[in-house]
């Protein structure tokens, strides 16, 4: 019978208590592990794309077309050092990846590229570019880039071909990154919760151990050693505790990651590579830390630091005061987030003392039981500080959450909105022209609204700021009609659609126009299908959050050399059936069966999915409130049961 | 004259009340031989605890001095209070066992448990946690738990935790205060009984005449200058 055994002998009376324990310290550590995997899964990828390309070059078509197989054999025939890069888009959460031909590297000496920062091109998310290619197919759609050292001068390339710079995605700004720092709260949140769950179960077992406490120091053993002894105890425990709940984490991280992929690709254009999770020591170090502050500080060493009981207060009076000060001057989000953190703390220090001192005054004025009563109350609400900090961070959170996810949502449906307008839309086929399906339409005057989008790029030919090129999207639509003239314009010259529909100018969207600082009545020089010429803004458009680059033109008036790499026509069938329409365009182009989407039923999927995105962030702060609320009570009961003998005394 | 297994030299005690400060023992001295049994007597405040806790570190004399088994504990204040606080943390658990009146019982514990753990704590790692509970007549409630036993088993475990650490002197602060009549004597006759027969030293604090007249000395506490008298069978006090 060692005294660790005679210390643990706790448990075995009170084994309920230790299974709370272990479970608290699972379930804290599952949702730590859990929302921390994924954050650090984004980041990791976010980090390994832009290191891969940092830097790169790539070659294209100046036709506009996608470059292929042929396009780098043609290349390599002559000479020229291209390495093929196959991006392999898969559903979340198995993520991208990019295949890759090391050996058509070698020619890059030190410049291959993936391997800034040191990374080589193996592990996810490279493979070789053979099995990359296996895994393309229509639900895994791939795009081939050719990239050529930075070496490389215009001049050397072959007619044909242009160079431009490589980037995986557009830049999202702070979209994305804002996205991470909401999950990394929810991160610290779940931690501080927990952490007070944990502390509140383990502090119930304290009171209740406190008599053999005091007994083995009569029997001689020095408190320190007990004590070490704890911290042995809770060390065991929490290893044993912590393994199974990292476990869970990373597979609730692996659930979670489907939805969380589709809002990262779906909301900001941020790819999620293929990458993979921290390891389990980060999160075993973590939580053991965790468990063990949780456990065992003392609240009362706080109050011995120099300066803090001296200064009562006033210190958290001073620190609310920064905190409002920072939330309204700080610019950036990781401040705006410790301003709002330092408000909280400070109002939940104060406010339990505040409620103190009131049930202290108050008790003044009464006799008797009521006395004891407001005394009791006034110790009870000084009790409750930690735990009310927690609640605060909790409602504060949900609400944060429940906005966030709201505004997303209804910039979701907005977007949605905007481009399904029409009911259907129909693929123009590969080998057809898509003027005889016009045709065809324009000819059917029962038809509802339609029009023809098609969709290419355009390089703004003098970008303010950095003068370098930027590639945008080009859409163009013809007939500028009621599918499209409801979109939302955020500025705009006077009669903007009627002037877009004669050409008069273009419309940009309002990234673009943000990052260019673009406004309506600017001159804007587009590079259309190999030809420089100017247009005027007529209006900028929303584009709820979309970060890439986007002009919107009359179709009829761009140049005859634009090539566009899609085409569709949209369309609402009014008085006509879409089966009709689709047996007219199939004979009107003499094609097979043609691809015909009802945009109803994909705002309905898009939406069920955004839906189920965000169905687990929900609960698990609907979840994190819970908690916050269950340490509240636990505190309550652990401040009951520690003076349960005096009210037994009362009751005599 | 046997070797003193504790001298006391002009010890005194003081409290911090409300606004003032209360002297519970002044200047006190007397001395206990080895294998001696002494009573603590005296009104209810008279410093009879408060002795007892100073006698085994658990309480630290404002002046004078503690010479137990031979070692030297000064009054608060002195050299290193960390290595005396060591030194009776020492004593405590190998050499002097303690009896309260009431929670002496680790309570997750089994009574067996209990006996054989404050054994070991006293490094008596072959002391048979059977042999002593039944000796206080608890042997079939080896297996029970401290809230599952009434008072006076209690104590009896109690007692057979303190004698299965072999000690040199027993600290017994009201042993049998919560018992009833028939039980207190009882548990009485096991604790002189044993206490002769291992020859052990014993200090107790009790308001029973009955029990006190069964010690060879007695100390009472109520007087202004308590002096240490001798029952008719003990030997000349110090």
């Amino acid at each position: 019978m060692t005294l660790f055994v005679a210390l643990f002998s706790h448990y075995r009376r009170h084994p309920l208590q230790l299974l709370a324990l272990a479970l608290m310290i699972v379930l804290a550590t599952t949702l730590w592990t859990g929302v921390s995997n994924l954050t650090e899964r984004a980041r990791a990828s976010l980090a390994q794309s832009e290191r891969a390309v940092a830097g790169q070059q790539q070659l294209v078509r100046v036709d506009g077309q996608a470059v292929s197989v042929r396009d780098f054999a043609v290349l390599r025939r002559q000479g020229l050092c291209v390495m093929p890069w196959l991006e392999v888009r898969r559903p979340a959460p198995a993520g991208r990846v990019i295949g890759v031909d090391p050996f058509a590297g070698g020619c890059f000496g030190d410049q291959v590229p993936g391997q800034a920062g040191g990374d080589a091109l193996i592990g996810e998310p490279f493979l070789d570019i053979g099995d990359a290619a296996a895994l393309v197919d229509q639900d895994n759609p791939g795009t081939l880039s050719l990239l050529v050292p930075v070496t490389v001068l215009p001049a050397e390339l072959p007619p044909g071909y242009e160079l431009k710079d490589f980037s995986l995605g557009p830049a999202t700004g702070e979209l994305g990154e804002s996205f991470l720092l909401n999950l990394d709260a929810l991160g610290v949140l779940v931690l501080l919760i927990t952490a007070l769950l944990v502390r509140s179960v383990y502090q119930m077992g304290r009171v209740q151990r406190r008599e053999s406490f005091a007994l083995l120091a009569r029997f001689g053993v020095p408190p320190g050693r007990v004590q070490r002894l704890l911290l042995m105890e809770m060390v065991v425990l929490a290893a044993l505790c912590v393994l199974p709940g990292i476990w869970l984490g990373r597979w609730l991280a692996a659930v979670l990651g489907g939805g969380f992929g589709q809002a990262l690709e779906g909301l900001f254009d941020t790819p999620l590579y293929a990458v993979e999770g921290g390891g389990f020591a980060l999160p075993a170090v973590v939580m053991v830390t965790m468990v063990l502050v949780a456990c065992f500080t003392d609240q009362r060493l706080w109050a011995k630091l120099p300066g803090v009981s001296a200064a009562g207060p006033s210190l958290w009076l001073a620190m609310l005061f920064l905190g409002v000060v920072m939330v309204g001057v700080t610019p950036g989000l990781t401040w705006l987030f410790t301003g709002i953190a330092l408000v909280f703390v400070a109002v939940g220090v104060l406010t339990p003392r505040l409620l103190s001192a009131s049930a202290q005054w108050w008790s003044d004025r009464a006799g008797g039981l009521v006395l004891w009563q407001r005394r009791e109350l006034a110790v009870l609400f000084r009790r409750l500080a930690l735990p009310v900090v927690a609640l605060q961070f909790a409602v504060a959170m949900v609400l944060a959450v429940q906005a966030l996810v709201t505004t997303f949502e209804d910039t979701f449906e907005a977007w949605l909105a905007q481009r399904l307008e029409a009911e259907f839309y129909v693929e123009v086929p590969d080998a057809a022209r898509a003027a005889d399906g016009v045709r065809y339409l324009a000819s059917r005057t029962e038809l509802g609204d339609w029009h023809l989008v098609q969709r290419g790029t355009a390089r703004l030919s003098a970008a303010a700021g950095s003068g370098a090129p930027v590639e945008v999207d080009l859409f163009a639509i013809a007939p500028i009609g009621p599918l499209v003239t409801g979109w939302t314009l955020q500025t705009s010259v006077a009669d903007a659609w009627s002037k877009l529909a004669a050409g008069e100018g273009v419309m940009v969207n309002e990234q673009l126009a943000r990052r260019e600082g673009l406004k309506p009545g600017d001159s804007l020089g587009l590079t259309v299908g190999g030809q420089a010429r100017e247009f005027a803004i007529l209006g900028v458009y929303a584009d709820y959050g979309r970060p890439a680059g986007e002009i919107l033109a009359a179709g009829q008036r761009l140049p005859q050399a634009f090539r566009p790499q899609f085409e569709s026509l949209s369309m609402n069938p009014g008085d006509v059936t879409m089966t009709e329409i689709e047996q007219g365009l199939t004979e009107v182009w003499n094609a097979g069966k043609l691809t015909v989407r009802d945009n109803r039923s994909i705002q309905a999927l898009a939406s069920g999915v955004f839906d189920q995105t965000f169905l687990l962030t929900r609960a698990i702060t609907v979840l994190t409130l819970v908690l916050a609320g269950t340490s509240l009570l636990m505190m309550g009961w652990v401040f009951f049961s520690s003076r349960a003998w005096y009210y037994r005394l009362l009751s005599v | 004259m046997t070797e003193p297994v504790i001298r006391v030299t002009h010890l005194s005690k003081r409290f911090a009340g409300a606004g003032d400060t209360v002297t519970v023992l002044s200047e006190l001295s007397f001395s206990l031989p080895d294998g001696g049994s002494l009573a603590l007597t005296g009104r209810s405040g008279s410093g009879k605890s408060t002795l007892l806790n100073l006698l085994c570190g658990l309480e630290t004399p404002d002046q004078g001095e503690v010479q137990a088994f031979g070692e030297t504990f000064p009054a608060a204040g002195g050299r290193s209070p960390k290595a005396a606080s060591e030194r009776w943390a020492r004593l405590r658990r190998r050499d002097i066992g303690v009896v309260f009146q009431d929670a002496n019982l680790m309570p997750a514990l089994s009574l067996g448990d209990n006996v054989r753990f404050r054994a070991r704590l006293a490094g008596q790692t072959q002391a048979s946690s059977a042999h002593w509970l039944a000796q206080l007549g608890i042997g079939e409630l080896a297996d029970r738990y401290p809230d599952q036993v009434s008072g006076g088993q209690r104590q009896r475990a109690a007692l057979a935790m303190v004698f299965a650490m072999k000690p040199g002197l027993i600290l017994a602060d009201e042993p049998t205060g919560s018992l009833d009549h028939h039980t207190a004597d009882a548990v009485a006759d096991s604790l002189f009984s044993l206490q002769q027969s291992t020859g052990c030293g014993l200090i107790l604090a009790t308001h029973d005449p009955a029990l006190a007249a069964r010690c060879q000395y007695r100390l009472d506490l109520g007087h202004d200058q308590p002096v240490l008298t001798a029952s008719s069978a003990a030997p000349s006090p110090s």
